[in-house]
């Protein structure tokens, strides 16, 4: 069922992982593993609020647990609903704490280690060691909540969905017996049961397939590798599955299974299947015996000879008993003094007015609505269970994971040196037989935004770069566009660069009138740089509203068609919610229609400039929506009606801005 | 306490209103705020103190994401090789090279987003070494090369009072290079190789800077943003060369770690370079 799942620091350490196909496995070692673009792409982008993150093929989900700043996280395929996996995570986590809280402790602090006088050295963190008896703990759990799960779906068969598990993994998919069925079963069931399995595998190798229904039911998927052994036994009774099909005797049958292979097994990470009683007797045994130091004993002494089942059942209650008990007690004057120590650990409840507030300041500073709800509740995510510092208030302790993580958000991930890639690509190595084609860039956005204004802007910086440019008069539709350009290349041709006389032929205009096809008039001018050495080419297109379909599907036209090197989207600092509907729609327009009309996968923005920066005073939440919706980089930001009236974004006044009372 | 917070208090009334009084209480006054002076003073000495003590001893790693900074870390501060992902946040941790000579190494995540944060620790560091991936290097040299000149940037245009950092450019993971001739080691490979591709990206970074003007340059007001740190060599016309380069020396090491190598333990980790390195400099 699950793919993957790992327990790492948020630091990038992974403590714990396993994968349960080979494929996954082969992944997970990779740079391009599921883990880590969750974290590049997700978490690291502030997109913490999301329920979950897909990629190739994959769903993953995570959580955090502040407190020792680990990330727990869960890969499935993606086309597997599985309803367990909120469940699994949480209480892996609870059970994870329980077991491993000095372990976790020590490692932490040795993680935080400024000063060089502190020892912790001595402790080596082997990490396969001390979590050697996790596996088994973590397999009891996930068994447990399947056969919940299991339990839960028999009702709606219709929605089964059976993955055949790839047969070459039988180590790392053991199944452990689960304690809830003691059932004993008859010889003839398993032979069934076998049957089907095979007939299973047979049918699905290798592949995963959905919507196995029928005589088998809710069968155990993990019954498909575990036949491996019993194979020889088959006889074919057709019969028999009809009659005992959706029922639980199947995991019964699985308990039956796993103690006819089971093996002595010595504690390794690759444990064998075991039942009940040998697990809980290895593990005591083993923590007693092998290392003294380790933790796990204490943990052990105190519970009863069923200890695995106990923190399986307390990690699987809901969190909130867990924390109203360790609260409470001592009331506002234990808070206090918590908070005088130095160990008062956030709580929801506290942080709650807070942020609220922090969401308040937000929306007036002009963010969406929509962006400051996500921005604030990833601050609270990244909050809950922290320590707070002595002296430090909450108040505080958010405003200063509030400016990170803006500056996380506004921080561009990828290079907006304009310049510089408009020479890489110019002089870039051409086969003999091609032609150097121009850079170019579309400028798109609504209507009135100041599209036209911003491009000749970007065209004087880029002639007093020393490159020369031809304007695109894409924009067929508005009366006066074209000659609002001419005037402007007009004028940009009478001034000088650097002082040094005029710069004629730097500059030119590609018009083909009005009523046109923008997509072809753009092509032309391409054709006719290349033709004519131009560097670069600046598309200007109509302004249009991004509901508008028949609109947008020209747009994506004119980009497919054309493939231009950038697209700019341009967007007016005064927008408020507004924002997040427009680069969405335009975002999603482009890429969803160009990639149906066009070759390979659609195109989407590349980059925003904000025009009326000069309008909003310190009101900047237009920034902040628009690249937290895009995730892509602010260019340039137009702030006053002469062509030098254009600025680079400036990440810390931004965040300065925003968070100015 | 409650008594020395009462008689300062006492005093400062005292000269006011009962003036016979006030012959004992300059006296203590003078006494108490001598005593907060001396605390005061000893208090910031302390603090001083601490942040000398802790001041340019660091090994910073940083580098583009994927490059195996955490790795390193892991190998040299714990001595063993972790499993790693993508950072999402500072690792610090000590490095005890010999029981007097303790130095922390600091890990900057290398996501673009995060990648800032090397400058606030760049005083307190001694050494900064940029990790780069051997193996993929072709593949993003832009933008390593982007990261490395933000780095030079930083390095150069620290004001002249601080120690400036050493830098160490580690061409890591070149076990997965293959060595071509058969006499050629793969680390002197891995340096050769990220070495030429580094110059090369840096050197068009330049050109385009040298000739352009900024967004910024355009306005009046505007501060400059020009990122330096790319000057090397007295001639104008020549092309960026490690070995030329203004803000000092740059030290080339070829590492590997081994993930699952713990079979030949001890033996050879692919770090004695850096680690040679760490006990002569740090």
């Amino acid at each position: 069922m699950l793919d993957h799942c790992s327990i790492s620091h948020k630091g990038g350490v992974v403590l714990w992982s396993r994968s349960f196909t080979p494929e996954a496995e082969q992944l997970a070692s990779t740079a391009a593993s599921p883990v880590n673009s969750l974290v590049r792409e997700a978490l690291i982008e502030g997109r913490t609020t999301e329920e979950k993150y897909e990629k190739d093929g994959y769903a993953l989900k995570w959580t955090f647990l502040n407190e020792f700043e680990l990330i727990f996280v869960v890969a499935y395929q993606r086309i597997l609903q599985l309803t367990y996996v909120d469940d699994l995570l949480s209480a892996m986590k609870n059970l994870f704490v329980q077991c491993y809280q000095p372990v976790l402790a020590a490692f932490v602090a040795s993680i935080h280690n400024v000063s060089t006088t502190l020892t912790v050295q001595a402790a080596s963190f082997d990490f396969k060691q001390s979590f050697k008896t996790w596996d088994a703990y973590f397999d009891k759990l996930l068994k447990g909540l399947e056969s919940q799960a299991a339990l839960d779906r028999k009702s709606r068969l219709r929605s089964t969905v059976r993955p055949a598990v790839v047969a070459a993994t039988p180590p790392s998919e053991s199944d452990n017996a689960p304690a809830l069925n003691p059932e004993s079963t008859t010889d003839e069931q398993q032979i069934a049961l076998n049957v089907q399995a095979l007939k299973n595998r047979l049918k699905g190798r290798g592949g995963r397939r959905g919507g196995k229904v029928g005589r088998v039911g809710s069968g155990r998927d993990s019954n498909t590798e575990s036949d491996s052994d019993v194979q020889p036994k088959r006889k074919a009774k057709a019969k028999t599955q009809r009659k005992w099909g959706d029922e639980v005797p199947t995991e019964a049958d699985m308990a039956t299974l796993d103690f006819s292979m089971d093996k002595p097994d010595s504690g390794s990470e690759n444990i064998g299947s075991v039942d009940v009683q040998s697990l809980v007797d290895q593990t005591s045994l083993g923590t007693r015996t092998n290392d003294g130091m380790y933790e796990v004993r204490d943990w052990d002494f105190s519970k009863e000879k069923d200890g695995a089942d106990d923190a399986i059942a307390n990690a699987l209650k809901p969190l909130d008993s867990k924390v109203s008990s360790s609260e409470g007690t001592l009331g506002t004057l234990g808070s206090i003094f918590a908070r005088l120590t130095g160990s008062k650990v956030l709580t929801d409840a506290d942080l709650k007015p807070v942020l609220e507030a922090m969401k308040q300041h937000l929306m007036k500073k002009n963010v969406a609505m929509e962006i400051s709800d996500k921005v604030c509740e990833g601050v609270g995510e990244s909050l809950v269970g922290k320590k707070v510092g002595s002296f430090q208030s909450i108040n505080n302790a958010v405003r200063v994971a509030l400016s990170t993580s803006l500056t996380r958000i506004l921080t561009p991930k990828t290079s907006t040196d304009l310049l510089l890639s408009i020479r890489t690509k110019l002089s870039a190595p051409l086969a003999s037989n091609q032609q150097r084609t121009p850079y170019s860039i579309a400028f798109v956005g609504v209507n009135g935004v100041g599209k036209s204004t911003n491009l000749s802007k970007v065209c004087f910086w880029l002639i007093q770069n020393g490159l020369r440019v031809l304007i695109a008069a894409c924009d067929t539709f508005r009366s006066g566009a074209v000659e609002q350009l001419r005037v402007h290349v007009r004028n940009l041709s009478m001034l000088g660069i650097n002082g040094a006389g005029d710069s004629k032929g730097r500059v030119e205009l590609f018009e083909r009138g009005y009523g046109k096809d923008a997509a072809g008039i753009a092509r032309e001018a391409i054709n006719y740089g290349r033709d004519h050495d131009f560097d670069v080419v600046l598309i200007d297109t109509a302004g249009r509203m991004q509901d508008n379909e028949p609109l947008m599907r020209a747009l994506a036209k004119l980009v497919s068609v054309n493939n231009p090197d950038r697209i700019i989207f341009v967007g007016e600092a005064l927008v408020g919610n507004e924002a997040v509907d427009q680069l969405t729609k335009f975002d999603r327009a482009l890429r969803d229609f160009s990639s149906a009309s066009g070759t390979g996968r659609g195109r989407g923005i590349d980059g925003m400039l904000i025009t009326k920066w000069d309008t909003v005073d310190d009101k900047v939440g237009a920034a902040l929506s628009m690249t937290y919706v895009t995730g892509q980089p602010i260019f340039f930001l137009g702030c006053g009606q002469t062509y030098t009236d254009l600025r680079q974004l400036r990440v810390s006044n931004v965040v300065q801005a925003i968070l100015k009372n | 306490m409650n008594a020395m917070t009462d008689i300062p208090s006492q005093g400062s009334e005292g000269p006011e209103v009962i003036p016979v009084t006030a012959m004992f209480n300059p006296q203590i006054m003078m006494a108490g705020s001598a005593l907060v002076a001396l605390l005061l003073i000893s208090f910031i000495f302390l603090l001083t103190r601490r942040r000398t003590s802790s001041k340019g001893t660091a090994l910073l790693l940083v580098g583009p994401p994927d490059a195996g900074k955490t790795s390193v870390m892991s190998q040299t501060a714990f001595g063993q090789p972790w499993q790693t992902q993508t950072s999402m946040q500072i690792n610090m941790s000590a490095v005890t090279l010999s029981p007097k000579k303790m130095f922390p190494v600091i890990d900057i995540p290398g996501h673009p987003r995060l990648r800032g944060q090397f400058t606030e620790h760049l005083p307190s560091s001694k050494a900064v070494a940029f990790v780069v991936d051997s193996s993929t290097i072709s593949r993003n040299a832009a933008a390593v090369a982007e990261h490395l000149h933000l780095v030079l940037h930083a390095l150069t245009s620290l004001p002249p009072s601080q120690h400036q950092p050493a830098l160490l450019i580690l061409a890591h993971k070149s076990d997965l290079l293959k060595a071509t001739a058969s006499s050629q080691n793969t680390h002197t490979l891995a340096i050769n190789r990220v070495k030429t591709i580094l110059e090369r990206e840096l050197e068009k970074r330049r050109a385009s800077q040298s000739g352009g003007i900024n967004i910024e340059g355009l306005g009046d007001e505007g501060e400059s943003t020009e990122l330096g740190g790319l000057q090397c060599g007295e001639k104008e016309g020549a092309s960026f060369k490690f070995d030329e380069w203004e803000g000092g020396e740059i030290i080339f090491l070829g590492t590997s770690v081994l993930q699952n190598g713990s079979a030949k333990e001890g033996s050879s980790n692919g770090l004695e370079s850096l680690q040679q390195w760490l006990q002569d400099n740090m």
